[in-house]
């Protein structure tokens, strides 16, 4: 038998003694309340992204000012807004823009290139985020959300590796 | 009694981003809960730790300059921790499974991906009241049993020792 046999140990559970709640956990009516507020918030995520987007035409900018073998910080900048962008949308009934963050998220971190192909791919999403915000394309944008989201994984598709 | 009232609970949001910190504050006090301090990366987490006790923990992953992962890992074994059994649910835009993985054995007891709904948020804080999980100490690991559920196996023997052991 060997030296490292697992010790199991119930930890004091201060949480649970500090909540009150009934057996079926938290009612339908707060959660309601809580997503009703959240909705609320909507307004303010339409200035929020505005942030967002301006990082990202900046750092777009930035890339295309720096010579291509210098460009992988500034696509490790671009990716973490993107990775913003994908994380929020959602939130705010804007599932859209979690969808086109997520598409990029994953495209710039599967490519190993910084070239101009790749500026483009993220010129184009940077762009599709501009639109679904202008023309507030909120949840999944029906079918022009559809036919965004098929344009732009054509264009990833024809600049990512295979 | 149906509700919830979370008014006496302690909670620490460890977020980088404002927007973030404030969704997740909103739902928080639709469930009563008023004490709540807020803190930018898991450096700034650790110091406010030194002087409040939270009863849960919820932080994003990726921060810097410390992320949520290397947080979580100095709350669970480190030699400075202030409570290595506290509650951490990490919220996290990563989703990919292996990732997930990484987070579970860091030591993390609920997982919640990004974006956040109220839904989701609530639901993880009841797993964390509602199921408990045992900690368990071993040579390569501390924390929050890995095992959703303690089930006895009564298949046979599949793993294969490898060639040299055994």
């Amino acid at each position: 038998m060997s030296g490292d046999e697992p010790e199991f140990i119930q930890p004091p559970n201060t949480l649970k003694n500090k909540v009150k709640y009934g057996p079926d956990g938290v009612d339908l009516d707060m959660l309601e309340k809580a997503e009703q507020i959240i909705a609320n918030l909507q307004g303010n995520y339409l200035e929020w992204v505005q942030d967002d987007l301006a990082k990202l035409q900046g750092f777009y900018e930035k890339a295309m000012a720096t010579p291509e073998g210098e460009r992988a910080k500034v696509f490790k900048d671009l990716f973490g807004v993107a990775h913003d962008v994908k994380g929020q949308g959602g939130s705010f009934g804007y599932h859209l823009m979690t969808a086109i963050g997520n598409q990029l998220c994953r495209f710039l971190e599967g490519t190993q290139k910084t070239g101009a192909a790749e500026l483009d791919v993220v010129k184009v999403h940077l762009d599709a985020m501009r639109l679904v915000i202008g023309q507030r394309m909120e949840g999944d944008g029906g079918k022009m959300g559809e036919n965004l989201l098929r344009g732009l994984q054509a264009v990833v598709s024809k600049v990512a590796p295979k | 009694m149906s509700g919830f009232d979370g008014r006496d609970v302690k909670v620490l949001v460890i977020e980088d981003n404002q927007h973030a910190r404030l969704l997740i504050r909103t739902v928080l006090q639709t469930l009563g809960v008023t004490t709540i301090r807020e803190a930018k990366d898991g450096e700034d987490g650790l110091e406010v730790l030194k002087e409040f006790q939270a009863d849960l923990v919820i932080a994003d992953w990726k921060m810097e300059p410390m992320d949520g992962l290397v947080f979580v890992e100095r709350i669970r074994r480190g030699a400075d921790s202030p409570n290595p059994y506290l509650p951490i649910i990490m919220v996290t835009g990563y989703s990919e499974a292996r990732l997930v993985i990484e987070a579970r054995d860091a030591g993390v007891n609920e997982f919640l991906a990004k974006p956040i709904s109220a839904k989701a948020l609530v639901g993880r804080i009841v797993s964390v009241l509602d199921k408990p999980r045992a900690f368990v100490r071993c040579e390569a690991y501390f924390g929050p049993d890995r095992r959703r559920r303690q089930l006895p196996f009564s298949g046979g023997e599949r793993r294969k020792p490898i060639l040299g052991e055994g």
